[in-house]
C-alpha cells in the first residue's frame, strides 16, 4: 500500500507542477490558448522631423525599454545619413537611440518603427521593485525646501493608519489643485505633471517604498498624433500599483523611466517630434514567435522557442506522442482493447503522418495481408528467427515499389509520402501477428490487427489535431501532466470495459443469487 | 445497464487482469524468481528437491555437440517427448512413441526419420519455439501416457489439470480438456474447454468454453460433470509443495494424470489467466483476501492444504449443479 501513496504523491506532484508552469505562462505571460487566438499589436512610430543648418547635429530619442515582461520587436530604423548609436542604462532600462551627423543641410526626417504589445494595469512590475529602496538623503535645493518636506511628510503621516492610505493621501494631496503653502515650495515650477511625479517618488522612497516614474504613450485607438503621458509606478506591500495623473488609460506602454524628456536635440531649428499609432491583428502564435520577453529560466526551460527551427519541428511532432500514449494507455487499461504490441499502435499512428488517414489504413492493411501471406508460406520452409523477419521486410519494400511504381502509371502521387512509411514496424507488425495466430488464433489475431488499426487512427487523428500540437509543443510542461496521469492509471484496479462483457456470466449468476 | 453490470461484478468479487496484475502478480510474484518456473529444466530441478514427480528426463541437448548423444536419449520402449525449455503453449513438442524399422513412429502416427528428429531439436535450438527467439535448450523426457479416465470428455490432446496456489494455498482448480476446435490443445484461448472442480472434493462441476457455460463436451456430447479426479489430495499437496520451492505467491500449476506413475506437475505458471472464475462461477477476490489472512507461508503443505479445503468451503459451500444456473445457448 506504500507504493500505492508513493505513486500518488509523485503523480500529484507531477500534475501540480505541470500545470503550475502552465498556468503562469497563461496567466502571467498571455501565451494563447489556442493557435487561431489573435492579439492586438500596436505599431509605434516615433517621427522627428527639423532643420538643419550646416552644424553638428545630434539627436537622442528615447525608444522602448525592454523588460522581463515585454515585447518589443520588429524595430526598424530610418536614419538617412545619419550615424545611429543604441545606448541603454543597465540600472533603468532605458533605451536611447542616438543619431549624429557633422554637417547636415536642410530638412531631415529621422524615424523609428516598432510593434509592441499594450500593458495594462494588471502588468507586473519588475522584481526588482518589490525590494525597498535604498535609502539616499534626499536632495533639496534650500533648507526652505527640507524644512517644508519635513513639515508636510509629518503631517500625511499623524493623517493616515497605515502605508497604503498614507501613499494614497500623498498622492492625493501632490495631485490635487490646491496645494498649501509648504507644498508649492516643494513642486518646482516646470508645468508638466513630472515635478509633481517626481515630488511623489522621492517621498514614496523616504518611506521605503520603490517607485519610478514611467513615462509612455496611452494605446486608445490608432493616432497619427498621440501625447506623451507621465505616470508613476510602485510596489505597495507586495502589490503592484500605478498612479496616472492624467486620467487611467484601458492599456498603455511605457517607453522609458526616469524625469528625462523624450527627445534631446542638438544644433537643430524647428524641430517636431510625432508620435504615431496604428493597432493591428496579429495571430497568437506570431506574436509568441516574435517576441523578445525575456522570462524567467525555468520558463525558459519548458520551452522550444530557442531553438533552431530544425530542431522545432522535429519536437513539434515528439511532444504528440505522450498523447497519443495516454490514449492508447487509456484504451488498454480501462477499455481492453487489445493491440499488437505494447506501443507499436502509436507507432503506425506516426507512420500515418506520412500517409494522411485513409490511405494509411488502406496501405497498412494491404502491406500487412500480402506480409502475413508471405510469412505464412515462409513458415513451411521453417526458417530462423532473424532471416525469417528479413525476407518478410524485403518483401515488404518490394510490394511498396510495386505499389508505388502503380500508383505512379496512374498518375497517383504516392512516392514521396510512402517512402518513410516505416518499414521495420510493418515488419514486427506482421511477426506479432503471426504469432498470435498461430499461438491463439486466427480470430485473435484478426482482433488485435483491427485494435491495432483503431488505436493507430484514434492516435493519428489526437497527434495531428492543431490544437493539441500547438499545446503540447507551445506548453511541453503538459508532459508532466501526462506522466502524472499515467503513474495514476498504473495503479488502476478496476475491471475493464471488455471484462465486463467476458465476465458476463459472472454477473448474471450474481443477479441470480441475489433475487434468491 | 453498465454500471450495473460493475456493480454485480463487483458483489461477485471479480477480479480484472488490472487488479491480477497489480494485486497478484506484481505485489507476489518478485521478477527474479519468475526465472524459475519460465525454464522447464529450472522447474524440473526444483520439483525434485521437493519430492513432488515429474515426468522423467532422459537428457538434455544445449548445442549441436550434444545432438550426438540423441539416439541415446530416444531409447525409451515407452516412447518420449522432445521440448523446448522455454516454449509456451505448449509449441515445439514432439512426442516420439516408438522406434519403428529404422526411423520413429510419432504419437500421432507419422512415422519420421532420424534426420526429421534431429532437424526439429535444432530448430528448439535455434529458439524457433522460444517468444523472444532467443536460443533455447531441447529437453528429451518421458512420455506421458494418459490415464483413461477422461477419454469421454476431451478429443484427442492432452487433458490437464490447472490449480492456482496463493502464497502456498491452492485456491482455484479447473480440468482443462481439448477440443476439435482447439485442435488437440487444452488452450482456453484456442477453444479448449476448462471445467470448475470443487477445490474439497475434486468433484467435477460445470464447463466452460469461449467464457460461456456448458454442461457437455462439445465434440464428444458426453456429461462434464461429477467426475471425480483420482488423486485430488496428492495433487493438492503437489500444489502447495511448488510452492516451496518457488516462492512465487501467485502460481499457476499445471498437473497431467499418468496411467501408471499418477498425477506428474508438467509446468508452472508465473501469471495465470483469471478465467478460472468463470469455470469455478465465483470471483477471486474474496479468496485472494481470506487466503491473504492466513499467513500459512511457514506451514508444512499439508497443513496448507487443509487451509485451502477449510477457507473454500467457507465461500462456496456447495458445489453448484448445472441446473442451479441458466446456461446461455
Amino acid at each position: 500500500m506504500t507504493s500505492r501513496l508513493h505513486t500518488r504523491i509523485l503523480a500529484l506532484v507531477l500534475i501540480l507542477a505541470g500545470l503550475a508552469i502552465f498556468f503562469t505562462k497563461v496567466t502571467k505571460y498571455d501565451y494563447p490558448l489556442r493557435p487561431s487566438d489573435t492579439r492586438t499589436v500596436w505599431d509605434v512610430e516615433i517621427y522627428l522631423e527639423f532643420d538643419t543648418s550646416n552644424r553638428p547635429v545630434r539627436v537622442e530619442s528615447f525608444i522602448p525599454a525592454r523588460g522581463p515582461m515585454r515585447t518589443v520587436s520588429e524595430e526598424q530604423f530610418y536614419n538617412g545619413p545619419f550615424g545611429l548609436r543604441l545606448d541603454s542604462d543597465a540600472e533603468t532600462g532605458n533605451r536611447k537611440a542616438i543619431w549624429t551627423y557633422r554637417y547636415p543641410d536642410g530638412n531631415k526626417v529621422l524615424r523609428y518603427r516598432t510593434s509592441i504589445l499594450e500593458e495594462t494595469v494588471q502588468t507586473p512590475l519588475p522584481n526588482t521593485m518589490e525590494q525597498p529602496p535604498e535609502r539616499a538623503d534626499l536632495f533639496f535645493e534650500s533648507d526652505l525646501e527640507r524644512q517644508a518636506f519635513i513639515v508636510w511628510s509629518a503631517g500625511l503621516r499623524r493623517q493616515s493608519d497605515n502605508d497604503v492610505s498614507l501613499v494614497e493621501l500623498a498622492l492625493q494631496t501632490i495631485f490635487s489643485t490646491d496645494v498649501s503653502d509648504e507644498l508649492s515650495a516643494l513642486i518646482p515650477a516646470r508645468g508638466d505633471d513630472i515635478g509633481r511625479l517626481e515630488l511623489a517618488r522621492a517621498f514614496l522612497e523616504s518611506e521605503g517604498v520603490s517607485a519610478r516614474i514611467a513615462n509612455g504613450i496611452y494605446l486608445e485607438g490608432p493616432r497619427r498624433r498621440t501625447e506623451v503621458h507621465h505616470w508613476l509606478e510602485y510596489n505597495l506591500e507586495g502589490e503592484d500599483r500605478r498612479y496616472f495623473p492624467s486620467g487611467r488609460p484601458e492599456a498603455f506602454f511605457a517607453m522609458w523611466y526616469g524625469v528625462g524628456e523624450l527627445v534631446d536635440a542638438q544644433g537643430v531649428s524647428d524641430f517636431d517630434v510625432q508620435i504615431g499609432l496604428q493597432p493591428s491583428l496579429m495571430s497568437a502564435q506570431n506574436v509568441l514567435r516574435n517576441t523578445t520577453a525575456e522570462p524567467s529560466p525555468l520558463i525558459k526551460m519548458f520551452s522550444f522557442t530557442g531553438l533552431a527551427i530544425n530542431t522545432q519541428l522535429v519536437y513539434r511532432v515528439l511532444v504528440t506522442i505522450p498523447v497519443g500514449i495516454l490514449i492508447l494507455v487509456f484504451l488498454r487499461q480501462f477499455v481492453g482493447l487489445q493491440t499488437l504490441g505494447t506501443f507499436m499502435p502509436v507507432l503506425i499512428g506516426i507512420a500515418f503522418r506520412e500517409t494522411a488517414l485513409l490511405m494509411g489504413i488502406m496501405l497498412f492493411t494491404g502491406l500487412v495481408i500480402l506480409g502475413l501471406a508471405m510469412r505464412f508460406y515462409l513458415e513451411k520452409l521453417q526458417l530462423l528467427l532473424v532471416p525469417r523477419l528479413a525476407v518478410v521486410l524485403t518483401f515488404i519494400v518490394l510490394c511498396m515499389a510495386g505499389i508505388t511504381i502503380f500508383m505512379a502509371d496512374n498518375g497517383q502521387q504516392i512516392g514521396l509520402s510512402i517512402s518513410l512509411f516505416p518499414m521495420v514496424i510493418l515488419t514486427m507488425t506482421i511477426e506479432r501477428m503471426s504469432i498470435v495466430w498461430e499461438e491463439y488464433s486466427a480470430a485473435d489475431a484478426i482482433k488485435q490487427g483491427l485494435g491495432s488499426l483503431l488505436v493507430a487512427s484514434v492516435t493519428y487523428l489526437a497527434m495531428t489535431q492543431t490544437q493539441v500540437e500547438y499545446l503540447m509543443f507551445n506548453f511541453p510542461e503538459l508532459l508532466l501532466v501526462i506522466m502524472g496521469i499515467c503513474l495514476i492509471i498504473g495503479k488502476y484496479m478496476g475491471l475493464r470495459l471488455s471484462e465486463l462483457t467476458r465476465f458476463k456470466q459472472l454477473a448474471v449468476n450474481q443477479k441470480e443469487t441475489d433475487a434468491v | 445497464m453498465l454500471f450495473d453490470r460493475i456493480r454485480l461484478l463487483k458483489q461477485a468479487g471479480v477480479m480484472g487482469l488490472n487488479e491480477r496484475n497489480l494485486r497478484l502478480v506484481n505485489d507476489l510474484n518478485p521478477r527474479r524468481l519468475m526465472r524459475l518456473v519460465n525454464d522447464k529444466l529450472e522447474t524440473k530441478t526444483l520439483c525434485a528437491q521437493a519430492d513432488i514427480p515429474t515426468p522423467r528426463l532422459f537428457g538434455t541437448v544445449e548445442t549441436s555437440f550434444d545432438m550426438r548423444r540423441l539416439p541415446e536419449m530416444l531409447k525409451n520402449p515407452t516412447g518420449v517427448a522432445i521440448k523446448p525449455a522455454n516454449g509456451s503453449q505448449g509449441n515445439g513438442i514432439l512426442v516420439v512413441a516408438e522406434p519403428m524399422n529404422d526411423a520413429w513412429k510419432l504419437a500421432s502416427g507419422r512415422r519420421v526419420a532420424y534426420e526429421d528428429l534431429k532437424f526439429h531439436v535444432s530448430n528448439i535450438l535455434s529458439g524457433m519455439y522460444s517468444l523472444g527467439g532467443l536460443p533455447d535448450k531441447a529437453m528429451i523426457e518421458e512420455r506421458v501416457i494418459f490415464s483413461q479416465v477422461f477419454d469421454h470428455i476431451t478429443f484427442k490432446g492432452v487433458p490437464d489439470i490447472r490449480i492456482i496456489v496463493l502464497k502456498g494455498i491452492p485456491m482455484f482448480a479447473m480440468l482443462r480438456l481439448a477440443t476439435a476446435e482447439s485442435d488437440g490443445k487444452a488452450n482456453l484461448h484456442k477453444g479448449g474447454v476448462g471445467v470448475g472442480l470443487d477445490l474439497v472434493t475434486g468433484v467435477t462441476a460445470l464447463g466452460m468454453q469461449h467464457g460461456k457455460y456448458i454442461d457437455i463436451h462439445p465434440d464428444t456430447a458426453n456429461t462434464l460433470q461429477q467426475l471425480q479426479i483420482p488423486y485430488w489430495d496428492e495433487m493438492l499437496l503437489m500444489a502447495a509443495r511448488a510452492y516451496d520451492v518457488t516462492k512465487l505467491g501467485y502460481l499457476g500449476v499445471d498437473i497431467v494424470l499418468d496411467q501408471v506413475r499418477g498425477p506428474l506437475l508438467l509446468e508452472m505458471n508465473a501469471r495465470p489467466g483469471i478465467a478460472i472464475q468463470v469455470a469455478n462461477r465465483s470471483g477471486l477476490r474474496f479468496h485472494v483476501d481470506a487466503l491473504l489472512k492466513e499467513k500459512a507461508e511457514h506451514l508444512l503443505p499439508e497443513k496448507r492444504v487443509e487451509i485451502a479445503k477449510r477457507v473454500f468451503r467457507e465461500l462456496i459451500p456447495e458445489p453448484v449443479k448445472a441446473s442451479d444456473i441458466t446456461i446461455d445457448s
